[in-house]
């Protein structure tokens, strides 16, 4: 039987192509070069949303996004017409449920019996101690770009 | 039918409504609540004829939810849509009392598929 230590880039592709598309409709998510140091400035005004995994798998999920496509976000999950805002506290359920949804199966893709945290949105970036990154997706929306990353506790160097 | 839909996000609580409606099953009287405990009381309310509900929210789980009113001797039809949908939490779902656990997340077809068996019972 093969143990899952992380989840794949594979895997987690099709989480995210399949929350994105049933959920927000529309343009498809195309993945795409990396284009920015993730220990440089974002570019836009960031927002993170996130969600661990802890038991026979400890993760981090994180959909990171910039003010924009935050607010179109919350405006096509809730079908908000185009000249309508969302206000702040719908940005936040809206990118706190997306992460939800995503880690949740990404959950399902490890071995468990594991428990999914509550969704953790902040405008600032989102990192936990001891969780090395192991899977980094660099996608654009449109013309705008998502960022979805998954660690995965350091277990000292075992692999 | 009278529908309790328990979601702490009222952004998913929303697409659940949307969700029905587009299932075909919109004429249906909608009540919301945003956790279990709130969810409870709804239903000893507005007795309603299915409850929809998520499984991971503060205050009090779906589960816990599940078995406060089995426990009560509530018979209500109760599903799951939740994003978890792994066969350790369909099995204990099932073994609660659940007629079904949509996984989130979710097309019109698997409410209308869900919904149908509830109305079959």
């Amino acid at each position: 039987m093969t143990v899952l230590t992380e989840p794949s880039s594979f895997d987690v592709q099709a989480v995210v192509d399949e929350v994105w598309t049933t959920f927000l409709g529309g343009e498809p998510l195309v993945p795409v070069a990396p284009d920015f140091d993730p220990a440089g400035t974002f570019p836009g005004s960031r927002w993170d949303a996130a969600v661990t995994v802890s038991g026979a798998w400890h993760g981090l999920i994180v959909v990171s996004v910039n003010d924009a496509v935050a607010h179109a976000v919350t405006q096509a999950m809730l079908g908000l017409d185009d000249g309508d805002t969302a206000a702040h506290e719908d940005v936040v359920d809206a990118l706190g449920e997306l992460v939800n949804v995503i880690g949740g199966n990404i959950k399902s893709l490890m071995d468990g019996p594991s428990k999914l945290s509550l969704p953790l949105v902040a405008q600032a970036p989102i990192q936990a101690g001891g969780i090395v990154e192991t899977c980094r997706l660099d996608l654009a929306w449109g013309s705008h770009r998502v960022w979805v990353t998954v660690g995965t506790r350091d277990e000292g160097g075992t692999s | 039918m009278k529908i309790v839909v328990v979601d702490d996000s009222r952004v998913m609580r929303q697409i659940v409504i949307r969700t029905l409606r587009q299932a075909g099953e919109g004429g249906h009287d909608i009540v919301e609540a945003e956790n279990g405990r709130e969810a409870l009381d709804a239903v000893e309310t507005h007795s309603p004829d299915l409850v929809l509900s998520d499984w991971n929210m503060p205050e009090m789980s779906g589960i816990d939810l599940l078995d406060a009113l089995r426990s009560r001797g509530n018979a209500v039809p109760f599903g799951f849509v939740t994003s978890e949908g792994s066969d350790d939490m369909r099995a204990r779902a099932a073994s609660s009392g659940a007629s079904f656990l949509i996984a989130k997340p979710f097309t019109p077809e698997a409410f209308a598929d869900a919904i149908a068996t509830v109305k079959v019972a």
